[in-house]
């Protein structure tokens, strides 16, 4: 299995940091010891490992030793294994040949009081790496070209100002708008909160520039067809709808703007039975054309369809500000109508809290109405209408003669975006908006790689936070055009065709859309859209979905490593629980580094083996920790919901899950199994779960399995 | 408990079993599938028929190796038995005279479609033939498909042997008069064939066994959504047309049990002790 069948040369170093490590661990027993095992021609000690002395000596040693890999014990990967990959690049060893092993975040800081256990945890993470590193192989990271031209899908204010912003910095930009003119919702807006600005000066100036530029390729009453391919080089197809014959256009990045619709509540407080009935945006449209008859008495009425128990069970967060900015117009425009609002909760952030105490001074009257007893509309013979609300603080139901009522309905996903949503293999989340890559860490960018999204398509926003976006978006889809090149990661999925069946798991499971099935069912692996989480390769029945840098061998290898030399002769044996954690490369392996750096103490028997995403936790890798006698084995990911790879968590959940009955059947207490999950900040939780799980299998005591065969 | 009268591998992992069955050979139509269970702690499996002989009181299955039950499968010999096997399942296939019939099979599926186009020349259709597999190695009944059919194409999605893929189809129905065109593979390939007649509204027969239990539309498992509505393959199918087919759907269903899969063919494969 050993690459070319060459003679492994491993050289082991560890690192004091100082005291650091040192203070805790005995560092020259874990380089004695990590001399005697299996190829490692060479252990040596560092003061600091990452300064200049300590990479000369790592580089001086490769050469010296010929060594053919590298493991460094210091600290976290997280901030050194850039740093130490470079220097083995420098001394001439490929750098997917090096392997960390972090033993201060995850040992001597974590269990300052206990020296002896802290290195002898030590030793057991260099076992392991030693172990993988054996199984490593070199890989060349491949370099993609990035055409420099974007699509903007979406001709509304989001994707005008992302055209204008990347054709400004001298990009090529396809504007697509399905529509015949530019200018999307902002078209039957009336003036914007909280300026007054005129929403068709606004639009009036951006179409305008749009237009004038030169960069800019507008595609209009034009759709999307069909996406190909993938960052730096998407083939498109679009489809103008006058048109038989489709044009392709090929483009480095995309950007999603293609905005929302306001929802039409028919049937909901009379809505398309008593034209006085109305929602905010056609109230918009009145005043705009100067076409509303002055009311006497207006009724608003909030949430109409939103912030429901199911499906809309979103706020669509700008209604709140659109009520008040139309109140104050009326107001302006009639000063003697009488206006209510009835509202469940007026939203009104920051500034928008002077605007609501404005509307308060200009005798705007606010009820508040409980969602269990919602407002009536009743029409009256002569087309009035009445509208009844239960008011809360009076206990009491006021009933109001009123000529218009106008509905604050929420901004929804529309048919156009959902069909895109397939069209580009890019989700939608619960509320059917757009979903972005993390909800933190990468608002504006797509799971796969160069598609981007803007403004209201991503949710509800006004004018001004879709601009914001938008700029964003821009700013984002530039960088790669700009670069012209990329270099992707080698930690990609691989299929074995001699070993695969065909049955398309990985397919299936693969949620960036990197593993194509051909018309046959052979799995063809879209090397540019693979971000490297490994699920497809845990998902694969047969293990010919492999996870380079990841591989069932390498993982296994280690696994062994740690429990192998831990089997006991007998049952009556005195023991010490080993708890093997698997932890994702992202939140809970940071978690475990914050209660390093915290100092926060844990015991000293978890031993944490890194994994690109909880997901890549194969039921065989359980399995195989569990029959070489771990007698616990608890894996940590991300938060649900905070996945880097969007739900890798809850696949390896589920996992888990069937994990569990199959070990009531070996006679493991499926409790010696767990998953937790944890924010990078959560370093205290990390400590806390990994204290209680110990204790749980404390108490459970001994897997009967870690008992050498014939020793019972 | 039947017994196996033949057993041959066809290519490596992929075998042709023969069952002795009286009952269900006298009775089942190309289309049709039978469940069997190997032994009492047996999974049911459903297979669709490849073959019947009513005078020797025979059916045939050809199976691909794929998990625990058929690695099983592929393990029994010939003169062995299995304890189940329950048919015929399902509906028949339509077998009309429609004209020209193009007949696209892929992997295993292409002994069942062999026996579907046997019957669609036996009653005058012009058969068109296109057999298909992921790479050569895999390609099966190649003679058969050739008896059965007046003209025959060869496809594989590595280009190994015959036409890369199924894009060289366009050309048949652009070309031809194909007034039928019936898919019996992965799921895949049954959408691809489905994507490509759509644009010629050549009809489109899909074959689609999805996960079974009973094959007899009680437990709801086989569930497929077709144009829109919720239809049980063991019962309203398993043939369907396939441009109204949710094949997105059907193949997220199929994976719905992937990690009891796996564990139940680690278990087999390496045993225990081994592990």
């Amino acid at each position: 299995m050993e690459t070319d069948k060459e003679e492994l040369r491993i050289g082991v170093f560890v690192c004091h940091c100082g005291f650091n490590i040192g203070g805790v661990i005995d560092v020259p027993a874990v380089v004695e010891y990590a001399k005697t095992l299996p190829n490692v021609v060479c252990a040596e000690e560092n003061l600091y490992s990452c300064s200049s002395e300590g990479l000369s000596l790592i580089k001086e040693r490769v050469k010296k030793y010929n060594l053919n890999r590298v493991v460094v014990a210091s600290c976290t990967p997280a901030t050194h294994e850039p740093v130490f990959r470079k220097a083995c690049e420098e001394a001439g060893l490929n750098k997917y040949l090096f392997e960390m092993v972090n033993i201060r975040e995850h040992s001597s800081w974590v269990h300052m009081h206990h020296p002896k256990e802290a290195t002898e945890k030590a030793k057991d993470l260099i076992r392991m790496a030693v172990a993988k590193a054996s199984y490593l192989e070199p890989q060349i990271e491949p370099e993609l070209e990035i055409k420099p031209s974007a699509m903007v899908i979406g001709g509304g204010i989001a994707g005008m100002t992302a055209a204008m912003s990347i054709a400004r910095q001298g990009f090529n930009v396809h504007l697509v708008e399905n529509e015949a003119e530019l200018g999307g919702m902002l078209r039957y807006l009336y003036k914007l909160q909280p300026t007054e600005r005129d929403a068709s000066e606004v639009l009036r100036e951006a179409v305008t520039a749009v237009k004038a530029n030169s960069n800019i390729h507008l595609h209009m009453s034009t759709l999307v067809q069909e996406v190909k391919g993938f960052i730096g080089n998407f083939g498109v197809t679009l489809q103008k709808k006058d048109s038989n014959e489709p044009e392709q256009i090929s483009v480095g990045t995309i950007i999603v703007a293609t905005g929302a619709e306001e929802f039409k509540p028919v049937g909901m407080y009379g809505y398309k039975e008593n034209e006085n009935v109305i929602t905010e945006v056609e109230l918009e449209q009145l005043l705009k054309k100067g076409e509303l008859q002055e009311p006497k008495k207006v009724v608003m009425i909030q949430c109409v369809g939103a912030r429901e128990k199911t499906g809309r069970t979103y706020c669509s967060r700008i209604c709140c500000m659109v009520a008040l900015n139309n109140a104050m117009l009326l107001k302006k425009l009639y000063p003697d109508v009488e206006i209510s609002i009835l509202f469940r909760d007026l939203q009104t952030y920051g500034e928008y809290e002077d605007f609501y105490l404005k509307a308060r001074e200009n005798f705007i009257d606010f009820i508040r109405y409980d969602p269990d007893k919602t407002p009536k509309v009743t029409s009256k013979p002569d087309g009035k209408l009445v509208v009844t609300v239960y008011d809360a603080y009076l206990d009491a139901e006021i009933e109001m003669d009123s000529d218009l009522v106008v509905l604050s309905a929420p901004l929804i996903q529309h048919e156009d975006g959902r069909k895109l949503s397939s069209i580009l293999k890019v989700p939608l989340g619960p509320d059917g908006f757009f979903l972005e890559a993390h909800p933190k860490l990468r608002p504006v960018d797509f799971a796969s790689e160069g598609i981007y999204v803007c403004g209201t398509a991503h949710g509800p926003k006004n004018v001004t936070e879709s601009i914001a976006q938008a700029y964003a978006a821009a700013s984002r889809a530039a960088i790669p055009m700009a670069v012209r090149k990329i270099r992707a990661e080698a930690v990609k999925a691989s299929v074995d065709p001699e070993i695969c069946v065909g049955c398309d798991a990985c397919v299936v499971s693969c949620i960036f859309n990197a593993i194509e099935a051909l018309p046959f069912g052979q799995p063809h692996i879209v090397e540019a859209n693979c971000k490297g989480c490994g699920v497809c390769a845990a998902e694969c029945p047969m293990g010919a979905m492999q996870l380079i840098h990841f591989k069932d061998e390498q993982i296994v290898a280690a696994i062994e490593a740690l429990l192998k030399p831990k089997k006991l002769t007998s049952s009556s044996e005195s023991f010490e629980p080993i708890v093997l954690c698997f932890a994702c490369q992202w939140c809970s392996y940071a978690a475990a580094d914050l209660a390093g750096v915290s100092r926060i103490q844990y015991p000293p028997n978890v031993r944490i083996l890194r994994v690109p995403c909880s997901g890549r936790v194969d039921v065989l890798h359980i399995l195989k920790a569990f029959l070489n006698g771990a007698d616990g084995v608890i894996i940590t990911g991300c938060l649900i919901g905070d996945c880097h790879y969007i739900d890798g968590n809850v696949k390896a959940k589920s996992r888990v899950d069937v994990m569990k009955k199959s070990l009531k059947a070996l006679r493991v207490d499926p409790e010696r199994l767990e998953i937790g999950f944890a924010s990078s900040s959560e370093g205290q939780k990390f400590a806390t779960m990994m204290t209680n799980f110990v204790e749980k299998i404390r108490k459970l005591g001994l897997n009967p399995l870690r008992v050498k065969e014939g020793g019972d | 408990m039947y017994k196996i009268v033949t057993k041959r591998e066809l290519v490596p992992h992929i075998n042709l079993f023969e069952f002795s069955a009286k009952e269900i050979a006298a009775k089942i139509k190309p289309g049709q599938f039978v469940i069997l269970r190997i032994d009492e702690h047996g999974e049911r499996i459903p297979l669709t028929v490849a073959d019947a002989d009513v005078e020797k009181g025979t059916i045939t299955v050809v199976c691909h190796e794929v998990g625990k039950t058929t690695k099983q499968l592929g393990k029994l010999k010939e003169g062995g038995h299995i304890l189940d096997l329950l048919g015929p399942l399902g509906n028949p296939a339509e077998i009309e005279k429609f004209g020209t019939v193009l007949c696209i099979g892929g992997g295993v599926m292409v002994a069942p479609l062999c026996f579907q186009a046997k019957a669609f020349r036996e009653v005058g259709n012009k058969v068109i033939g296109v057999l298909g597999a992921r790479t050569k190695s895999q390609l099966i009944f190649e003679k058969e498909m050739r008896e059965a059919c007046g003209e025959l194409y060869v496809a594989t999605d590595d280009g190994t042997k015959g036409h890369k893929g199924l894009d060289f189809i366009k050309n048949l129905l652009k070309e031809r008069k194909i007034d039928r065109v019936v898919a019996m593979g992965p799921i895949v390939t049954m959408k691809t064939v489905s994507e490509l007649t759509r644009p010629y509204d050549t009809p489109t027969i899909v074959n689609v066994i999805p996960i079974m239990v009973d094959g007899m539309g009680m437990c709801g498992a086989c569930r497929v959504t077709v144009g829109g509505k919720t239809m049980f393959a063991c019962v309203d199918g398993p043939d369907f047309d396939g441009h109204q087919v949710d094949f997105e759907e059907l193949m997220t269903r199929l994976k719905m049990y992937s990690p009891e899969e796996k564990l139940a063919f680690i278990f087999y494969e390496k045993g225990r002790r081994s592990l």
